[in-house]
């Protein structure tokens, strides 16, 4: 429970996408502010497809919105 | 808060206060020594119907009371309310029925155990429906606890 080990810099990309508020983003990628609230504070990992559309709409490709931790993981 | 967090909470309460009911209602009959097979199922009956009328009431009165918020905070005439679910609404709506399941499953199972340990059919009968009404407010529980502290 708690804090993911996907990280994410939604927050920052809105900022440099002309103060995109949360509800914008909401409605663009079509989930509740609550979940982008939730994606910000890193309470929730959205599946896939919510994550490419997210960077859809930012430009930018998937790595550059979200990571991976993979902590003491070996390959 | 979100819509659908507000629908949960208006539904705990409502299922607390139905379980209340019922446990009144049961140790009233213990105690006056009705505790029959015709007043048992009728509790059912009571209980069951009094379930699907308050969870259709709290849902209406969920909408109403959250638009008449929404158009206070933004003066707007006709509020927008964000009542659809989406994909982590509805990923917390499953893990709250897993939950729902599992203790729906354990009354079940203890409820039949009461029998088979030699209690009356209607011990049995009375325990199926207070761990329906436990298990709705264990899943409830669980909801908003994943809703406040993510997953």
């Amino acid at each position: 429970m708690g804090k993911s080990r996907i990280s994410n810099n939604i927050r920052k990309l809105r900022f440099f996408h002309d103060e995109m508020t949360q509800q914008q983003l909401a409605e663009k990628v079509g989930v509740t502010r609550q979940t982008i609230i939730a994606m910000e504070q890193e309470k929730y990992s959205p599946s896939l497809e919510l994550a490419f559309r997210i960077a859809l709409v930012f430009g930018v490709p998937l790595d550059e919105v979200f990571s991976y931790d993979s902590g003491n993981e070996s390959n | 808060m979100s819509f659908q967090q507000k629908n949960i909470t208006v539904s705990l309460v409502n299922f607390v206060l139905i379980l209340g009911f019922y446990l009144i209602r049961v140790i009233q009959m213990i105690q006056n020594e009705n505790f029959t097979a015709t007043n048992v199922f009728r509790l059912w009956g009571i209980v069951i119907g009094l379930a699907i009328i308050v969870t259709i009431i709290g849902t209406i009165l969920t909408h109403i009371v959250s638009a008449i918020i929404q158009a206070i905070k933004t003066g707007e005439e006709d509020p927008k309310i964000e009542d659809f679910e989406d994909e982590r609404d509805q990923l917390i709506d499953l893990r709250g029925t897993k939950v729902t399941y599992f203790v729906s499953s354990v009354g079940v199972f203890l409820s039949m155990l009461t029998f088979a340990l030699g209690q009356p059919p209607l011990v049995m009968f009375t325990l199926l429906i207070f761990f329906g009404v436990l298990a709705q407010i264990v899943g409830d529980i669980s909801r908003l606890y994943l809703y406040r502290r993510g997953f």
